[in-house]
Parts: C-alpha cells; sequence; structure tokens
C-alpha cells in the first residue's frame, strides 16, 4: 500500500448562492489550506459542473495531491461523479472524501452564518482528517454464470422466463405447484377488456412449456440459495409425483379409470380432482400426478396407461443443484380467508362467497360449468351484492389497499349484468372505487351504465335467514348518511390480496428483505421497485404488493431486463468497500467464535472451527455488522475503518464538545433523512458533527464510548426503522441489541439518559430529523455544560481504561 | 361456499358429509344395523374408521362396540361399504347411493348367493323369518295362496341360520367368508360369556349345558370379528378368515384388504389361482414394506 505522505487537496463549492449564500466561502478555503497536509485549497462556483472537475483534475496533477476533499453538497449526490473525476486524473477513486456543507450546514443553518460557517469548517476537518486515512480500492470483480432461477410461474414469472429465454438466456422456472399459470388460470374474464384469463394466458404457458432455453422445475420447493451476484448455488427439492414425466402424454386414461376424488384445491376445493390427475386441464407441464394420500393403490391406472409405463409408485423426492447467476422472485400472493372475521359470516352462511370462489363459478370450465349458483339450493340468485374492501384498508386487519379489487368486482358485476340482465340485480358495496389505469373509469362507467347499483358505505352486519338462505346486509349509506338495509341472495367479498404464507421462509433462503405488511421489499420504492437489497435478486408481480395483470407483466419483463444487465456480462463489478479479517488477531484459532458468521446478515463469513474467519467477499455487502460485532477487533471494513471513524471523532470533538452532539448516520435511512432536512430547508440548531456510516449495524460501542471520553455532549445513532426497513436487512437489529446492553451501563456510570440516544429516522423524514435536533438541543440546554462536563469528568477515566486496551491494538491492526 | 367438512352422529346413526359448492359426498352408518365387528376397519385405506369398544358395566351384558369415522379422513371412496357384510354404512356422492371403488373395479362387491324355491314352501310356515337373526326375512302368503319370501340381500351377511332351520331346504345359502373360529377353553375364564353376548348371529355361539362355558358352532359364523374385539382375555378366542366370495377384480387395493382381512398365504392362494403374471408382481410389490 502507498505509505507516501498524504497531499490533500480541498475544494470548496458556492453551489451558486446554495452554499455560498450562508457560508463565508472564503474563510472556510482558508481554513482548510491552514490544515495539516493540505497542500491546496480552492473555491468554485460550481465544483460538480466541467469547469469544477477540470480543476480539480489539473490541481491532482500539478500539485501531485493524493488525496481529494470535496466540500459541496451529500455524498449521495455527488461522490460517484467526483469518485470519476479522481480516476480520470489517475487517482484512485477511493482517496476521495466528500464534506457535506449544503445538507448539513447552509441549506438548515441560513439564519446563523457565522454557526453555519463554524459548522461547515470541523465537517471539512472532520473529512480531511478521514482522507489523512484513506487507502486506495480495487473494484472486485466476479465472474457471471449466464442462466436465471426464475421462482414462481405465475404471469409475472411466465413474462420474466420468457423474456430472458428470447434474449438467449438459458431459464429455470421454478413452480411450487404442479402447474404454471398461477392466479391469473383460476380467473374468468380480465379487466378491462373482458378477455377470457386462460385463453389469453394459456399460449403463453405453452411457449414456456416449448421454449428450448426454459426448464420447467415444477412441483418443487426451493431449499437452499448461496453465493452472491453472478454465482448463485441454489437447491431444489423436487416432488415426486409417482410419474415419469418423459412417458407421460397426458391423454388422461388413467384419471378415468381413477376410483378416488379429493378437493381440489386449485379450484378452490369447490370441485374435485382424481387421485391421479392435473389439477386443471390447460396445466403445464401436461404431466400427471398420483396423489399419494389418497391413493388407495388399485393400480387400475397402471392398467390403464399400459405400455406407455409412465407411473412408478417408487419415485422418490428428488434433489438437485443449480447454477445461476440472476434470480427473479415472482411467487404471487395469497388470498385473505375471512373465517375470522364474524362480521361477514363466511364459512357459516352457504351463500356468502369469495371472490376467487365466484370467479371459479363464473367460469364455463369451473365446477358448475358456468353457471352462478347458491350453494344453498343450487338456485340462481336474484340478486348479488359485492362487499369491497374486506380485510384491505382495515387498521386492524390489513392496512393497504388491495389494489384490484375494486377493478375485478366492477368486472365481476358486468359479466353477471351481461349474462342475467334484468334477472339480476348487482350492488356493490364500497369505500372508495379506485379505477386509476387506462380504460379502467370507462369499465366504471359501462357498469353504471348496465346497471349496476353502488352504494358507498362499509357493511357493519349481515345476517341469513335461516328459512331461505338469504342474506340481509346492514350499512351506513355514506352518500345519504344513514343506515340501510340491503337483502341479497348471494354476497360477494372481494377480499385482501395478502402475502404467500410462506414469503418468511423464501425471504430468509434469499436473504431479502420483507415490508412491513410482509411483501417482499423493493431496493427503493421509486429509483428501484424491482431491485432488492441483494444483487442479482429481482421481485416481479405480486409477490411485492398487490399488482393486476397488466402491472404484473411489465414488472416480469422489467425484472428480465434487470436481470439481463447481469447474465450478459461476463463479469460483474462490485464495491471494494467489503470487510476483511485480519488473521493473526481473529479468537476463532483459539475458542469457538464465529460470532461474525453468526452476525452477518448475508450469511458471508465462513468460520470453521480453528481456523481464522474468512469473508467471501463477493458476497459481502459491505455493512460492516461483523466488524462492530467482532470481540476481538479483528475485522476491518474497508473504507470505513475504526482509524478512519476515530479520527472523525476526534475532529468533531476537538472545540467545545459538551455543547455538540456526535451523529452516526447510516446512509440509507438516516443519512437520507438529515439530506431531506437539509433539501426542505428545515431549520434547526447546528449542534449535530454527523459521521456517515453505510449501516447502522457498523456503529461499534467503541465509537459511543470514544465520543463521551472526548466529551461530547450527546451522542445519537441514526438508524433505519425496526425491524424491516435496514438496507442489509438486520444490521439496525444488530445495533440495537448491542445498544440496548450499552445504555444501562452508560447510565450507571452516572451519564444522564438522554445523552445517549439510538433514533430511527427514515428517507423520508426529513421534519423528524429536524425536529429531533430541535428537542436534543433543548436537552442539551437543559442539562447545561457544567452538568455534562462533571458527568464526563466522571466517566473519563473509566472510558481512557476500556479503550487503552483498544487503543495500542489499532496501532498493530493497521498496516 | 368454501368446503365444509360436518359430522354428527346419534344413537342411530352417524353421518359425516363433505360439501363443496356444487358437489357433496356423504358416508353413513347406520348403527342400528352395524353390529361393530371389525371388517370396515381393517379395509379402510385411510384409517378413517376406528372401532370403540364399550365399557363394560359390572352385572350387565357386554354391549357391541362402536365405530368411529374420522371426518377430515374419510374420502369417500366406499370400500367399507363394498365389505360390510350386514350393509351397515352407505355412501352417497351428490345424492345417489355409490361406491366408487366398486364402480371403478377397483374392488369387488360381496357374494351373497341365496336362493329360495318358494315352490317347496309348505303353507302358514314362517320357520326362517322366525329364525333370521337379523330379521331380514319377510315371508307372506297372498290370498291366492301364493307364498312369496323376500330375503334383504344387501344386508344378508349369509349366516345360514334360515337354511337349517328351513324344514323343507328351500333356502340355500353360500357363505360369504369361510374361516376358523376357536375358543382355547383352557384360557377362556368361566362366567365370561361377552362375544356370546355381542355375536349377531343366534347360535354361531351357545353356553354348553356341560362346562357352562361358550362353545362356538362354526356352521354359522360369519367370521365378522366381533367376538375377538370384546373377548377380554387374550388368546382365548381365536378367529381367523380364508376365503372370501367376491367378485372378480385386479386390483392393488383389493389385494392389500384381502392381505388384511385373512392373510398373506391366503391372499397369494387367490392370486396364483388366478394365475396372473402382473398380479403376482403387484403382490411382490405390496410384500415389500414401502416407505410412504
Ligand atoms: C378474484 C380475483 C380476480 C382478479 N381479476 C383480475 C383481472 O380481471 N384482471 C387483472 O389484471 N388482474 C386480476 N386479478 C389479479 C391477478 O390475479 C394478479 O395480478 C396476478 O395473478 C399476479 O400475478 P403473479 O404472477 O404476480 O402472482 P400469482 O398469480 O399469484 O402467481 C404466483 C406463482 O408463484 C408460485 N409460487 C408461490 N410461491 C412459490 C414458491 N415458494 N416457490 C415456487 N413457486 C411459488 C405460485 O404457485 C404461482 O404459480 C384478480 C385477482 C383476484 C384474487
Ligand atoms: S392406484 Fe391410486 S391413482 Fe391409480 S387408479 Fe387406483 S386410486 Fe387412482
Ligand atoms: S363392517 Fe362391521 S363394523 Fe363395519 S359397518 Fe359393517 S358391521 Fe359395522
Ligand atoms: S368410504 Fe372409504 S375412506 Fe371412507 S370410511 Fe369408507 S373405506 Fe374409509
Amino acid at each position: 500500500m502507498t505509505e507516501e505522505k498524504p497531499r490533500i487537496g480541498v475544494f470548496v463549492c458556492h453551489c451558486g448562492l446554495n452554499i455560498a449564500g450562508v457560508i463565508d466561502v472564503k474563510d472556510l478555503t482558508d481554513y482548510a489550506r491552514s490544515l495539516p497536509d493540505v497542500f491546496f485549497a480552492k473555491d468554485n462556483r460550481y465544483t460538480c459542473a466541467d469547469p469544477g472537475q477540470d480543476e480539480i483534475r489539473k490541481a491532482i496533477k500539478e500539485n501531485k495531491l493524493n488525496r481529494v476533499v470535496v466540500a459541496a453538497c451529500s455524498p449521495r449526490m455527488h461522490e460517484p461523479t467526483f469518485r470519476k473525476t479522481c480516476a480520470e486524473a489517475d487517482l484512485n477513486p477511493f482517496f476521495f472524501e466528500m464534506a457535506n456543507i449544503r445538507e448539513f450546514s447552509s441549506w438548515c443553518h441560513p439564519s446563523t452564518p457565522e454557526e453555519a460557517t463554524e459548522k461547515a469548517k470541523e465537517i471539512v476537518r472532520m473529512a480531511v482528517a478521514k482522507a489523512r486515512l484513506l487507502q486506495p480500492l480495487k473494484e472486485i470483480e466476479v465472474p457471471v454464470t449466464n442462466k436465471a432461477l426464475v421462482i414462481g410461474g405465475g404471469i409475472a414469472g411466465i413474462n420474466s422466463a420468457l423474456d430472458l429465454a428470447e434474449m438467449g438466456f438459458k431459464v429455470y422456472l421454478l413452480e411450487k405447484t404442479e402447474s404454471i399459470g398461477g392466479h391469473m388460470a383460476q380467473l374468468d374474464k380480465t379487466f378491462p377488456t373482458l378477455d377470457c384469463s386462460i385463453c389469453i394466458e394459456g399460449p403463453k404457458m405453452v411457449d414456456v412449456g416449448r421454449h428450448s432455453n426454459i426448464e420447467i422445475i415444477s412441483y418443487a420447493d426451493l431449499i437452499s440459495v448461496s453465493g452472491y451476484v453472478g454465482n448463485f448455488k441454489v437447491k431444489i427439492k423436487k416432488k415426486p409425483r409417482y410419474i415419469i414425466a418423459d412417458n407421460c402424454t397426458g391423454c388422461g386414461e388413467c384419471r378415468d379409470v381413477c376410483p378416488i376424488e379429493y378437493p381440489n384445491e386449485w379450484d378452490v376445493n369447490m370441485g374435485v380432482r382424481k387421485a391421479i390427475s392435473v389439477p386443471f386441464e390447460q396445466a403445464v407441464p401436461l404431466v400427471y400426478s398420483i396423489n399419494l394420500d389418497h391413493c388407495i393403490e388399485c393400480y387400475k391406472c397402471v392398467d390403464s396407461c399400459g405400455a406407455r409405463q409412465a407411473i412408478n409408485f417408487d419415485q422418490e423426492p428428488e434433489e438437485i443443484e443449480l447454477d445461476v447467476g440472476a434470480i427473479i422472485v415472482a411467487t404471487g400472493f395469497d388470498i385473505y380467508m375471512p373465517y375470522d372475521d364474524p362480521l361477514y359470516g363466511y364459512g357459516k352462511y352457504d351463500n356468502v362467497i369469495t371472490a376467487l370462489e365466484f370467479e371459479r363459478l363464473i367460469l364455463a370450465a369451473g365446477p358448475t360449468g358456468g353457471k352462478v349458483i347458491r350453494a344453498s339450493d343450487g338456485k340462481k340468485p336474484h340478486s348479488v351484492a359485492f362487499i369491497q374492501c374486506v380485510g384491505s384498508r382495515n387498521l386492524k386487519k390489513y392496512e393497504y389497499c388491495s389494489g384490484f379489487c375494486c377493478m375485478y368486482a366492477l368486472k365481476n358485476a358486468i359479466l353477471l349484468k351481461e349474462k342475467y340482465k334484468e334477472d339480476v340485480e348487482v350492488y356493490v358495496l364500497y369505500m372508495d372505487m379506485r379505477t386509476p389505469f387506462k380504460g379502467y373509469e370507462e369499465f366504471y362507467r359501462r357498469a353504471r351504465d348496465l346497471g349496476v347499483t353502488f352504494i358507498r358505505g362499509r357493511a357493519s352486519h349481515i345476517i341469513e335467514d335461516s328459512q331461505t338462505k338469504n342474506l340481509n346486509i346492514r350499512a351506513e349509506d355514506m352518500t345519504l348518511g344513514q343506515p340501510i338495509e340491503l337483502p341479497a341472495e348471494m354476497v360477494v367479498l372481494c377480499t385482501a390480496a395478502v402475502p404467500k404464507t410462506d414469503a418468511g421462509d423464501l425471504a430468509r433462503i434469499l436473504s431479502i428483505s420483507r415490508d412491513a405488511n410482509g411483501f417482499f421489499m423493493e431496493s427503493h420504492p421509486k429509483l428501484k421497485p424491482i431491485d432488492t437489497p441483494v444483487d442479482g435478486i429481482f421481485v416481479a408481480g405480486a409477490c411485492q404488493a398487490p399488482k393486476d395483470i397488466p402491472y404484473s407483466v411489465s414488472q416480469g419483463s422489467g425484472a428480465a431486463a434487470r436481470a439481463a444487465t447481469i447474465l450478459s456480462k461476463d463479469k460483474w463489478k462490485i464495491e471494494p468497500i467489503v470487510a476483511e479479517v485480519t488473521p493473526e488477531l481473529c479468537r476463532n484459532t483459539r475458542v469457538k467464535c464465529g460470532i461474525c458468521a453468526d452476525r452477518c446478515p448475508y450469511g458471508s463469513i465462513e468460520a470453521i472451527e480453528n481456523q481464522p474467519a474468512k469473508v467471501v467477499t463477493a458476497m459481502c455487502h459491505g455493512c460492516g455488522t461483523c466488524v462492530a460485532e467482532c470481540p476481538a477487533d479483528a475485522i476491518i471494513q474497508k473504507h470505513f475503518t475504526d482509524e478512519q471513524i476515530f479520527a472523525q471523532i476526534e475532529e468533531a470533538l476537538k472545540k467545545n464538545p459538551e455543547g455538540k452532539i456526535l451523529g452516526l448516520l447510516c446512509n440509507w435511512c438516516c443519512y437520507a433523512g438529515a439530506d431531506l432536512a437539509g433539501t426542505s430547508r428545515f431549520e434547526y440548531p447546528p449542534l449535530i458533527r454527523p459521521i456517515r456510516v453505510m449501516c447502522s449495524g457498523r456503529v461499534d460501542r467503541d465509537f459511543v464510548l470514544e465520543a463521551f471520553r472526548r466529551g461530547a455532549g450527546m451522542v445519537m445513532i441514526g438508524a433505519c426503522h425496526l425491524p424491516y426497513d435496514c438496507h442489509y436487512i438486520s444490521g439496525n437489529l444488530r445495533m440495537k441489541a448491542r445498544m440496548d446492553a450499552l445504555a444501562p451501563m452508560l447510565e450507571k456510570l452516572g451519564l444522564s439518559p438522554h445523552r445517549f440516544r439510538v433514533e430511527y429516522v427514515s428517507a423520508a423524514e426529513g421534519l423528524k430529523y429536524a425536529e429531533l435536533m430541535k428537542e436534543m438541543a433543548e436537552k442539551l440546554d437543559e442539562l447545561g455544560p457544567e452538568k455534562i462536563k462533571a458527568e464526563n469528568a466522571k466517566l473519563k477515566p473509566i472510558l481512557d481504561r476500556m479503550l487503552a486496551k483498544k487503543r495500542p491494538q489499532k496501532a498493530q491492526s493497521s498496516k | 361456499m368454501p368446503m365444509k367438512i360436518r359430522k354428527s352422529e346419534s344413537d342411530s346413526q352417524l353421518v359425516i358429509e363433505r360439501i363443496h359448492h356444487a358437489k357433496s359426498y356423504g358416508m353413513t352408518v347406520d348403527r342400528s344395523i352395524c353390529v361393530g365387528c371389525e371388517l370396515c376397519s381393517l379395509v379402510c385405506p385411510r384409517e378413517a374408521i376406528a372401532i370403540e369398544k364399550n365399557p363394560k358395566k359390572t352385572g350387565q351384558k357386554a354391549q357391541p362396540p362402536m365405530i368411529d369415522v374420522d371426518e377430515n379422513k374419510c374420502h369417500f371412496c366406499g370400500i367399507c361399504t363394498a365389505i360390510c357384510p350386514y350393509g351397515a354404512v352407505q355412501v352417497v356422492i351428490d345424492g345417489k347411493t355409490i361406491a366408487s371403488v366398486v364402480e371403478k373395479e377397483s374392488f369387488p362387491q360381496l357374494i351373497r348367493e341365496i336362493s329360495v324355491d318358494v315352490s317347496k314352501c309348505p303353507a302358514n310356515c314362517t320357520e326362517c323369518e322366525d329364525a333370521c337373526p337379523l330379521d331380514l326375512i319377510k315371508v307372506t302368503q297372498a290370498p291366492d295362496s301364493k307364498i312369496t319370501v323376500d330375503v334383504k340381500e344387501e344386508q344378508c351377511p349369509c349366516c345360514g341360520v334360515c337354511e337349517v332351520k328351513c324344514p323343507e331346504g328351500v333356502i340355500r345359502i353360500r357363505k360369504i367368508f369361510t374361516g376358523k373360529l376357536k375358543i382355547n377353553q383352557e384360557k377362556c375364564p368361566s362366567g365370561c360369556q361377552d362375544c356370546l353376548d355381542v355375536c349377531p348371529i343366534t347360535g354361531a355361539l351357545y353356553l354348553s349345558e356341560k362346562d357352562g362355558k361358550v362353545h362356538c358352532n362354526e356352521i354359522f359364523c360369519t367370521y365378522c370379528g366381533v367376538c375377538r374385539i370384546v373377548c377380554p382375555e387374550e388368546g382365548a378366542l381365536g378367529l381367523s378368515r380364508s376365503t372370501i366370495r367376491h367378485t372378480p377384480v385386479r386390483s392393488g387395493a383389493w389385494n392389500r384388504a384381502l392381505e388384511k382381512l385373512t392373510s398373506t398365504t391366503e391372499m397369494t392362494k387367490e392370486l396364483r389361482g388366478k394365475g396372473k403374471e402382473r398380479t403376482m408382481e403387484a403382490v411382490r410389490k405390496l410384500l415389500e414394506p414401502r416407505k410412504k
């Protein structure tokens, strides 16, 4: 590594008047120039513009600068830009550091320019201190397997698979059930054009089955996934069908002779299937299976199958392993079964059904041959009421809107009206009718024109007439503002779309996260809606949130395109901000430790007994949790080393420490929230000195102790909201566990409770951050410098001792 | 409507139902007919039928066991209907009484060979009617003195009591089950007559005047096995079945049932009788225990 003396260049940006309007830029530049190791300092109107960048490149060459600090906006904005600028001047891009004086100073302290300038100086000083200790890093390249795994064969997964296959990539399409198709294969018609669902999906399913680049692995479960972007190893367990797929012609002769019928789950248990059968006629692959739970082993099927010899009762589950470069998760949704809500009488009243059951009823190929009949008497109902938002938009159940229920209720209302005309009254009891996309509002009009009655209100009670089995719905008509009673011969519940029951298991296997509702979480709700936090794993369709078919199809194609950005390359670059174990320091050689391996959210550390732990670099996401967890300080995170952060703390607290808040903010949530406070121009007292870490999981207890040792007034850790928001799955939870143990200890040592804080601020909570800063400043004021100094003085000797252990080791571990 | 599974029970019957929106399945055990033997529970492929012994109260007669059906296990195949010699079980699908397994020839029907030659019936004789332990025979004499003998065949276990009692040899019965019933008098405790109390066929078991103990008269035994269930003394009562008269089928399910009802040897014998290669193969397969 380079051991040449640091020659730092500092570039202070005016950002027009955005910075220069508040901060005394000249004074700041002069100050920067006076700092040790700074050989060059200059201010620019716009550093990010071409002339500004030229200036940097020129200065690097002319002044032999080997470190660059730009004091300007947030690194979340322009760090990549300036890294590139450095690289263009042949300086390793990781010799660059940014001082965020716009979002963190000029924009949030406009009425106290002097203090803003003072804060900016300290921010620059902290950046220079870090820059001094920077090390050059090389981007890591990994090879890419040009194959993809698509999990879930609904319409989203089908589209992903077809698109990737058409681009020339080999695709494995993993489907849990016997056939691909998903919910769409269960539906009758589709809104807003009313084309028959299976007629438009069927050909696509067949295309998938025939495509030479696609291998369907159906009736199989995902067991495990290891590896990393470009290099996933996938284990799958195929359930036995007791049929040799290659020999089965799908003729169905065996089914005809089989005596046993059992409930057909695919048909929402409204119909039955034989012990040897396919769930539905258009199944792909068209391979029969035997349900051994029900089969009585009469072997009639064996006889009828005859010379084809497709039946094999000795089949066993089979485990297979695949190598893929990218994974698309398209596992769809389930529907909520409202058994637990007595309001609707579902499961109790014969003529109350779910919308999915209704789809099966009105479908010509369904169990009643398309006749809409009541379960109680087999007669056609003369009035049908659709009840919207069953479970959805209900704080006690599912808070969110399920998105497509309004539309499918309209669809089914129209279908009923068109089928039975005047012979049926159709009511839709809704809260709000949501018809935002192309052709949807027109569809709503069509329903009204056909005479469907829309009533705005929420049902409060449904009673069944024990004789007629007719239903009486009590509701509040919000338009009329009075209670109404609505008699109906059939009630259709439009129930919430909910996450699949096994979504949690899948999230664990894939190390991806779920949102508060349990759906898979995207990397960024707006700009990365298809990515997951794990590189190389994408989501599509209703597994990410309820989505209708057009949206699921687009996402399926989108995910294919995103996956192709990886699959189309031979090599993939990953950020080198990874963790590394210093083998000599690792305890695992002496005692059974492995704490790091246990705590890594990505399982990217191997700790084999008697050997030093090892980070699998390509799997490491660089959260730094292991670094903070290691009891022997044997792990470093590149670009966020302990020394660098200690140096930042030291600089932050050089002057008047008891009046300051030392902030350790995670890049994705709290740091972004703080940026937003600036962007939104929320003004707050300029007391915080923020240090950026990638994840709150990186925050070592020692950072907190060091800050108090140096006399900080307050220390605040800013993290993503618990439990699911963490960008690194569970870094925030690890941090919380650590700090939950530290806080009482500090209190015992005499620290006032408010002085050490763990706060959760999302990237959207700029206002919360600003409010927090105000509240903390008030607390600081209440405590007063004298009390803080006294507390710190009492703490200091203890902290000196606690950290002394660490300091010499630090010296060793730094190269 | 979501699928419903229901069960209702009374002293006279046990009903289980599986109701789909547009299809329904039901299975009924008529408790006035069911004798509580073991036959259906032995052959039910879903192991849905349990035999529950009625605890004996001191000083009272032994009560026949009751059967219980697990509504969550039964899949309405109709095997129990097909095997019950007393006709106590019915499976109804969409209102139609049916045994799917018989319909699809996956399971045989018992053969009840009962012939009645009324031409030989003397006037005013009701011997058979009086003799039938299950009350299945009705003798009627029309005003024109034409005699008819009605036998409820579907409930007849072919015990043969009527045949023996008939003075003119009008009724001929061939047994459905053959086998062996033996009471080991050494082990049989004196004073106990539980088997006799529950046996549905009067005369199949009797109390001997010589030793005051129960003895059997195999001519009447239907080999249903209810006696074995109530017998409190291990090894005191031995029952085995050897043949079962049934309609011809080729079915693994039947082979297995046969093995359970009789024995492996008897089953092999029957199969060898058929002399069919494929079925032999199936047997070999059945004999190898397979992990399920
Ligand atoms: C009653 C009703 C009516 C509707 N009507 C319409 C309509 O008219 N028009 C419209 O646009 N939308 C309609 N929708 C919405 C439509 O169903 C969804 O948009 C669509 O099904 C979403 O597709 P998907 O592929 O994301 O998920 P799904 O269709 O749910 O498919 C997911 C697939 O993944 C499989 N899978 C799940 N977990 C795993 C696993 N762990 N491993 C492997 N495979 C797995 C599933 O078996 C399934 O095959 C309706 C929905 C309902 C409930
Ligand atoms: S062996 Fe099983 S699957 Fe085949 S016909 Fe008989 S019951 Fe049906
Ligand atoms: S087989 Fe025996 S136990 Fe089963 S129903 Fe018939 S009589 Fe009752
Ligand atoms: S119908 Fe079939 S499954 Fe049900 S109890 Fe009878 S034998 Fe068993």
